[in-house]
């Protein structure tokens, strides 16, 4: 990558979000700190309820507040904390300069609308063109995900499911946006259309120098597409660094434990390593270290209190006391 | 060795508005005692079906299902009693498979109380000894699934599967619905089971490497015919029908360093509504030519590694004539 290109563009300083049902407080989100530059991919990887849509939530703006409320915390787009601006600015960045694909394409599209007015729904609302012109844009968007410009007239059902997640990355490049928040984009797909879909977003995210962060609970795809990445459990990023770091020098025991329960296809042992316990209950979070109930490195100290982030290489930060004695 | 279970020519079609839907077409197979044979396809593909009719959950249109010599196609409601001492299913989807106003011991007995073998004294007991074989809490005994996670709701499906010490299990995407560090949890119990109790399963999934780790055999699905079928290892090593080749080179490897030689498939998987005959493949199929609107039959080319392609031995040429020599 070119030093012109590492230019910050997001930065979440210290997001803290809960959710408050009746009367008890969920904490979703703890202490979440990382940058991304420009053009960069970051991977945000961890199981069900660790908290990473609820990242890209905060980051859009688009938490249901009540029942969720963010503490604390600062997320700075193009050098602005856009968690204190006016709503009336975030709706011109939202869908514009920053977009969300979100998981399930069944459910994101609306079924009375035929998808080409729904593309062309989010041009009008940011840019100052015709109707005619924007149907024009519209089906050059759809000729570059790969659909025939003449399927703008077809309603969602119409599509198959991998066809209605090309509609849905259609519209979120409508604008050309400089984040794209991909939640989970392949989940709901069969692997040869992931295959073709995760081949067209790689593709798309060269053209147009966006960056991307990616929500996934698949390392695979981790490995295939991102460039830094970060793990999240139970709220807190336990480990964050370029793909290398966390693939080739895994620190965090959480990490480790990850890559022990995948079944691999070029395995030679015969029994899979997996992780001990369940994730703590969000509601009633562990003292210390949230993942030591399950830690097999766990010694007292990592009970007493919170665990600090820590930089074992240089941009590679581990939340782990013990993180130089994990193999 | 003996033969369990043998399915012969078994065919599944459904009458829809729009034509015949072929979901299992002509599918044959044998088990052998104390293994596991997997079948892998996308969504679609009559996998799930497959598991159905052959416990006869659903009725058969064609074919043949012999189980331990006996033929069980058409079995009466008696026969059927008996049957399902022998052959369960473990279902996909915890959360629905469950019966909401049932607690635990009830759901995990209620077989025991069907099939009256035992007085009530004796069912507590082995409720409490199908709890602890299967890792579930005592103390969990009266609480109601909505109270559970995936992971224990899917070890009572478990249990409850057990519970009539069967023979044989189809187990219908029993991980898919389970976060990985769990699914490795409940993956390494299903094969301490099998070993323990010399169970015989068929696992369906479309998940590769776990049917990689838990399977002696694999079939590959494609439109309701088996398209491949050999030993598991085999078939990552040398897979040898287009479309499994395609399959296995669009799974998202989780190592950074794996070499990707990405088959990327053009188009999806066509109707199963009245399908033309010929491979059925054919339209995806980058070696296709006139002749594959040919019929075609799965076919021993090397070894019990059954094809069913037309030109298997022209695309594999150096493998297959490699491995002549060497025989």
């Amino acid at each position: 990558m070119q030093s012109n290109e590492k230019e910050v563009l997001l930065s979440v300083k210290d997001l803290k979000v809960i959710y408050t049902t009746d009367g008890c407080m969920v904490h979703a989100v703890n202490n979440v700190s990382f940058d991304l530059n420009k053009g960069e991919t970051l991977g945000l990887v961890g199981e069900t309820g660790a908290g990473k849509t609820t990242i890209a939530k905060t980051i859009l703006r688009i938490l249901p507040d009540p029942p969720a409320k963010v503490l604390n915390g600062q997320v700075y787009f193009e050098g602005e904390n856009i968690l204190q601006i006016p709503e009336a600015k975030m709706r011109k960045i939202r869908g514009n300069k920053i977009s969300m694909i979100f998981q399930d394409p069944m459910t994101a599209l609306n079924p009375i609308f035929v998808v080409g007015d729904q593309i062309a729904e989010v041009i009008l609302l940011h840019e100052n063109i015709s109707r005619k012109e924007a149907e024009i844009k519209t089906m050059q968007i759809l000729e570059m995900v790969g659909i025939p410009g003449e399927r703008y007239g077809e309603y969602p059902h119409q599509f198959s499911g991998g066809m209605k997640q090309r509609v849905i990355i259609a519209m979120a490049l409508a604008c050309n946006p400089s984040l794209l928040l991909a939640d989970e984009p392949t989940t709901a797909l069969d692997v040869t259309i992931q295959a073709q879909v995760l081949e067209l977003m790689a593709e798309l995210k060269e053209k147009l120098n966006m960056a991307m962060i990616m929500i996934t609970h698949d390392l695979g795809v981790v490995a295939d597409i991102c460039d830094k990445v970060a793990v999240v459990y139970a709220g807190e990023i336990v480990e964050v660094g370029t793909k290398e770091d966390i693939f080739d020098r895994t620190k965090h025991p959480y990490t480790v434990g990850l890559f022990g329960s995948l079944p691999s296809l070029n395995m030679t042992e015969k029994r899979l390593k997996p992780i001990n316990g369940m994730m703590p209950d969000p509601m009633d979070l562990p003292q210390g270290c949230n993942f030591s109930p399950r830690c097999p490195y766990a010694i007292d100290a990592c009970r007493e209190k919170d665990i600090e982030f820590t930089e074992v290489s240089p941009g590679h930060f581990v939340r782990c006391i013990r993180a130089e004695e994990v193999k | 060795m003996s033969t369990i279970l043998e399915v012969q020519n078994l065919k599944k079609y459904f009458k829809t508005p729009r034509g015949t839907l072929h979901a299992v077409d002509d599918v044959s197979f044998k088990i052998e005692k104390g293994t596991t044979l997997g079948v892998v396809g996308e969504s679609g593909c009559g996998k799930s079906t497959l598991g159905r009719t052959i416990l006869q959950l659903l009725d058969s249109t064609d074919g043949k299902i012999i189980f331990e010599g006996e033929d069980v196609t058409h079995a009466d409601r008696k026969t059927l009693s008996r049957l399902r001492r022998h052959m369960q299913i473990i279902f996909q989807d915890p959360f629905s498979s469950l019966n909401p106003r049932m607690t635990v011991s009830e759901t995990i007995m209620e077989p025991l109380i069907i099939q009256k073998i035992m007085c009530k004294k004796d069912m507590l007991k082995e409720t409490e000894r199908l709890m602890d074989t299967v890792g579930l809490a005592r103390r969990l005994t009266n609480s109601y699934p909505h109270e559970l996670d995936g992971g224990r709701r899917q070890r009572i499906g478990i249990a409850r599967a057990l519970a009539l010490n069967p023979k044989f299990i189809v187990c219908d995407e029993p991980v898919s619905a389970l976060d990985v560090s769990i699914q490795a949890q409940v993956l390494n119990l299903m094969q301490d089971l099998k070993n323990d109790r010399k169970l015989t399963y068929i696992f369906i999934t479309h998940d590769l490497s776990v049917v990689k780790y838990i399977s002696d055999e694999i079939c590959v699905m494609y439109l309701g015919q088996v398209v491949e079928k050999c030993k598991a290892d085999e078939l990552f090593e040398k897979p040898l029908h287009p479309y499994t080749k395609a399959l296995l080179s669009a799974i998202p490897i989780p190592d950074i360093h794996a070499k990707k030689e990405r088959i990327i498939l053009q188009g999806e998987i066509t109707s199963p509504i009245n399908p033309k005959p010929g491979c059925r493949f054919a339209a995806r199929c980058i070696y296709a030519n006139e002749e594959c609107s040919q019929p075609q039959k799965l076919e021993d080319v090397s070894n019990e590694h059954y094809v069913s392609c037309h030109r298997v031995y022209e695309i594999n040429e150096n493998i297959l004539n490699s491995k002549e020599e060497s025989v």
